[in-house]
């Protein structure tokens, strides 16, 4: 009663299923394969925050005068002990915004990493090509069709041919992981079903015997959806408790981190988890310690500890990565807020970073250091960043495939990952 | 860009090799005279209603067409009845602010004037802010996860009811209601108008010139936008409606323009005068600046694309040309307190409203894509830049692009694009002309292009509420199903708008929705729309052939409806028929 099911690209033989009652055969080989693999495999979290971060204020350089001449009304003061609106000192150069204090335990304990005046080279300044660029990986090329975590997962097989090796908590699949290999989008997990009362069960067997008939891309991406969905079942999200204490924000994007964080338990074979949140386009009044960023960072941060948190030993084989399409000026605007800039800063967070360390040069920020004389200069590609963990951390043998076009070097690697 | 340009020429020869290859070749087969009506139901409206097709029959296709294109001289009764209770949208954007005041500001001007009541004092100070989501991002969303809970749910609670009483007593509704309305009427219009291609290049241009309502005064501009920018301009010239949307307070606002100011604005203004009233902290000495949010976007995503020629520096001088163009008390001012006073809108200086302001204006020379523009211009800057663009033939390149992917194909034939955009430029940017190019070209009337295209959202629930027969209120409990698949009406955060592509729409969690949004259509389990579907008369057989002619004008392959048929038992109702056939791969396509 095997069915063969076949992928988008109509090329892979994804996985073989029996009726709905029985297990799902991903299922099985995900599950021997944990027990072979000893539970190690690697897990990253991509969370892209959109609209574009204003880095300078995230990881403030307070030890450059610039900064504050530059920001008259937007500064981050000074580390000072007893002043809870100014930089959680990291390094005595580099500080934490006050919002983001969820992350200072993580500093300490060395489990978190920054790589400040990073990004794309590419000098657009429109949000939609930078996410682009960041997503597909390849800077200043707009036909590259799959983003580079879809290449990733193209470039190297996957033994358990997990349905939930790539999962998007997102309501659209988005770019990064748009590709020939397969993922998951979807935005919660326990909606993901066939709502129909007490006819479901029933309802569903009508659509998979429809879906299974025909060959178009909408009738595979049908094939694939049940299958998660007879999976997801058992998993029974609604009934899910965080560990250790953790505390996701209640909002979207903390739920989403709790569904990653709920997948990963669950052990279902997911490698490559990605999610976003929005907000971050500060033109007018951005604030502070206090205001608009302020309060997003806290949500940010605050996701992100949890799920630290709630994975506990689980981190030594996930990491979390951070992104932004581009930084933002450097002086702030006539509308004390700040516009689209250049370079920015990205974390890194997992057991097994070389933490409580800020990575990359610093690049200064006097005049005739900016870049085009606005915005913070770049200094190392997001790809070595990108490349490092493919390599160093998912344990990619060909990450030079991922990103077509760019000579990436392991000596170009910031070794944030031993 | 010269790479660009490169791969563009290599591309167009290819693209003209492929074309003298398919030419030797039979000719792509053209479409039935049946397909052909169904196919222009489909993409120049939302799909068949009961009786359209053979109205159509009888008419006559290409005389449906023009009449179309004409939709001034379509009566529109039904529709209008449709929309009459929605106050919204007869209300100008300062009789909004008056009457849909947001809670917070209210309260601030009452007690500025020392008429806050007392307990409504009390309760606002005793509640738990929700800090956190007061960001930009955040707008009602119906299947967003419930607000954080506050400390004290009590006091949360005593203030949102006093805010409701205070607010029925002084005849005042809650600004979530603009929106609600403002769904509602594109669903209904989209649902019962007669002048559907209308309600398509609404659809159309809506998303083209995208504005998000959950941004600052957003949702009081709106109606507005919908009102007096997109509707009257949706079929007539490009470069009319581009002025129109460059002159909106809601893309004004939503693109930050009305607080651009040029850097040399403080000498010239040390009069009292609108510029004042953009500083609500007057003791801060700084210098308010220059905001290039709404000439990126311009250039990039409203005429002349991103590969379309221009750079960072043009972009700038753009950014000086609209100074100055900005929103008379762009949140409102006190209207909502005034109102209550009884105090007249003065005619002259409406809230929300667009003006031209010179002392914010950066009156000096500027050059543009070559063009220079002359110092002293004041408006006339702006609108040189909006003539020089929309003229421009990278933009006739781009609209005809996208209006190819909208309507034949995600992946645009180059001959057809070609064709359009040479439509557009020879007629001045006639967007019935640029229209008329597509509807008559074999591109559109091929079998390639016969449901090819995954209807988006909002196409999928109007083509099903029309195709069924149902008869919809389009309030929040059908414009939740359009948001669950991930297309809230002016929900669209970014300025580039919804995807039209096909690969954005087909995942795993939208296809769910879509199914579940046919059960529920079938199983009348969707508050505010109704359906009245036939009792069955245990001939599944016959039942289920009657609904695939119906619903999809029996277009489906021997083997999907035998599969079909598999599925149903003698006692099922005919729901579970409409369901699934609501929720097949073929009706997912238009």
């Amino acid at each position: 009663m095997n069915r063969r099911f076949f992928l988008k690209s109509g090329s892979v033989a994804l996985a073989s299923v029996g009726m709905s009652l029985s297990a799902p055969a991903f299922l099985e080989r995900a599950v021997l394969g944990q027990a072979r693999s000893t539970g190690k495999r690697k897990t990253l979290i991509a969370i892209f925050q959109r609209g574009a971060v204003d880095g300078l204020n995230v990881v403030v350089p307070f030890g450059e005068s610039s900064y504050y001449s530059a920001r008259p009304s937007i500064a981050i003061a000074k580390p000072q002990t007893g002043n809870a609106e100014a930089a959680i000192d990291l390094d005595g150069f580099f500080g934490l915004h006050p919002s983001l204090s969820s992350f200072k335990p993580l500093w300490d304990s060395k489990r978190l990493t920054i790589i400040h005046a990073s990004g794309s080279p590419d000098n657009t300044r429109s949000h939609f090509d930078a996410q682009d660029y960041m997503e597909s990986a390849t800077p200043g090329v707009k036909s590259t069709s799959d983003g580079w975590l879809n290449r990733y997962l193209q470039s190297k097989a996957d033994p358990d041919r997990s349905l939930f090796r790539a999962v998007s908590m997102t309501k659209t699949m988005p770019r990064v992981l748009q590709g020939r290999a397969d993922a998951v989008a979807m935005s919660n997990l326990s909606d993901f079903a066939i709502r129909a009362g007490r006819s479901s069960a029933e309802l569903q067997g009508g659509f998979e015997a429809i879906y299974a008939r025909e060959n178009d891309s909408l009738a595979g991406t049908g094939r694939e959806t049940f299958e998660a969905v007879n999976y997801l079942k058992k998993v029974n999200p609604a009934q899910y408790q965080p560990e250790n204490g953790a505390q996701y924000p209640r909002n979207p994007f903390g739920n989403s981190l709790l569904q990653i964080a709920q997948l990963i338990k669950a052990g279902v074979g997911l490698e490559v988890a990605f999610t976003d949140i929005g907000g971050w386009d500060t033109h007018v009044n951005q604030g502070n310690a206090r205001g608009q960023l302020g309060n997003l960072l806290q949500q940010f941060g605050a996701g992100i500890a949890a799920l630290h948190q709630d994975l506990g030993q689980r981190m030594d084989d996930v990491i979390i990565l951070t992104m932004s399409e581009f930084g933002r000026t450097v002086r702030e605007n006539g509308n004390r807020g700040t516009d689209h800039g250049h370079a920015n800063a990205m974390f890194v967070v997992g057991n097994s970073v070389r933490g409580g360390k800020v990575y990359g040069q610093w690049p200064g920020l006097k005049s005739d250091q900016l870049y085009e004389g606005r915005d913070l200069a770049l200094t190392t590609d997001f790809r070595d960043v990108f490349g490092e963990i493919a390599t160093r951390h998912l344990g990619s043998t060909d990450a030079k495939s991922i990103f077509p076009g760019y000579s990436l070097n392991q000596s170009k690697f910031k070794g944030f990952l031993a | 860009m010269k790479k660009s340009v490169a791969i563009l020429l290599s591309l167009t020869i290819i693209a003209a090799q492929a074309v003298a290859a398919v030419d030797k070749r039979p000719k792509t087969k053209a479409l039935t005279d049946e397909q052909r009506i169904i196919h222009v139901l489909n993409r120049l409206g939302f799909g068949p209603r009961p009786g359209d097709i053979e109205r159509v029959k009888a008419m006559g296709v290409e005389k449906y067409i023009n009449q179309q294109l004409n939709p001034e001289k379509i009566s529109d009764s039904v529709a209008e009845n449709k929309v009459h209770d929605l106050t919204v949208l007869n209300m100008t954007t300062a009789e909004l602010y008056e009457k849909y005041p947001q809670p917070g500001q209210l309260l601030r001007q009452l007690q500025a004037r020392g008429k806050l009541p007392a307990d409504l004092g009390e309760a606002r100070e005793n509640r738990v802010k929700r800090g956190a989501n007061a960001n930009a991002s955040e707008m009602p969303k119906n299947d967003a996860m419930p607000a954080p809970s506050p400390e004290n749910p009590l006091q949360n609670e005593k203030y949102r009811q006093l805010i409701q009483e205070y607010y029925r007593e002084n005849g005042l509704q809650r600004p979530e209601r603009i929106m609600v309305d403002l769904q509602a009427s594109r669903i209904l219009r989209a649902v019962y108008s007669e002048r559907q291609l209308q309600e398509v290049m609404v659809d159309f241009w809506t998303n083209h010139f995208n504005v998000f309502a959950g941004k600052g005064a957003d949702r009081w501009l709106l109606p507005a936008y919908d009102r007096d920018t997109i509707r009257p301009n949706a079929m007539s010239k490009f470069s009319t409606l581009l002025q129109a949307t460059a002159q909106s307070p809601a893309m004004l606002f939503y693109l930050d323009n009305f607080q651009s100011v040029s850097p040399n604005a403080n000498a010239n203004a040390n009069r009292r005068g609108p510029l004042q009233m953009l500083r609500p902290q007057p003791q801060q000495q700084q210098r308010r600046g220059i905001n290039e949010n709404y000439a990126r976007e311009l250039m990039e995503l409203h005429t002349l694309g991103v590969d379309g020629g221009y750079t960072q520096k043009d972009v700038q001088e753009v950014a000086r040309c609209f100074t100055g163009w900005t929103i008379f008390q762009p949140r409102g001012g006190a209207a909502a307190v005034n109102g209550m006073m009884g105090r007249e809108i003065d005619p002259g200086r409406t809230p929300g409203t667009f003006v031209f302001t010179p002392r914010m204006h950066d009156d000096g020379e500027k050059m543009v894509l070559g063009h220079k523009i002359p110092a002293g211009g004041g408006m006339k800057d702006g609108l040189m830049v909006l003539d020089i663009l929309a003229h421009h033939p990278s933009t006739a390149k781009f609209i005809a692009t996208k209006l190819v992917r909208y309507f034949v194909s995600d992946n645009p034939p180059q001959v057809l694009v070609d064709r359009v955009a040479a439509a557009f430029t020879k007629s001045d940017g006639d967007i019935r002309e640029t229209l008329k190019a597509i509807f008559f070209s074999n591109e559109f009337n091929s079998t390639e292009a016969y449901r090819a295209k995954i209807k988006r959202p909002f196409e999928l629930v109007v083509s099903a509420i029309r195709t069924i027969g149902a008869d919809t209120n389009g309030g929040p409990g059908t414009h939740q199903w359009i948001a669950r698949m991930g297309e809230p009406l002016y929900g669209y955060q970014t300025p580039n708008g919804y995807s039209d592509a096909a690969e954005s729409w087909v995942n795993a969690g939208g296809l769910l929705e879509r199914m579940n949004f046919g059960l529920a259509l079938a199983n009348n389990r969707i508050n505010g729309t109704n359906v009245s579907l036939s009792k069955s008369n245990g001939d599944q057989s016959k039942v289920m052939d009657e609904y695939l002619k119906q619903l999809l004008a029996g277009d489906i392959s021997a083997a999907t409806r035998a599969t079909l048929l598999k599925q149903l038992q003698p006692s099922d109702s005919t729901t579970k028929v409409v369901g699934l056939i609501l929720g097949t791969p073929e009706f997912q396509r238009q």
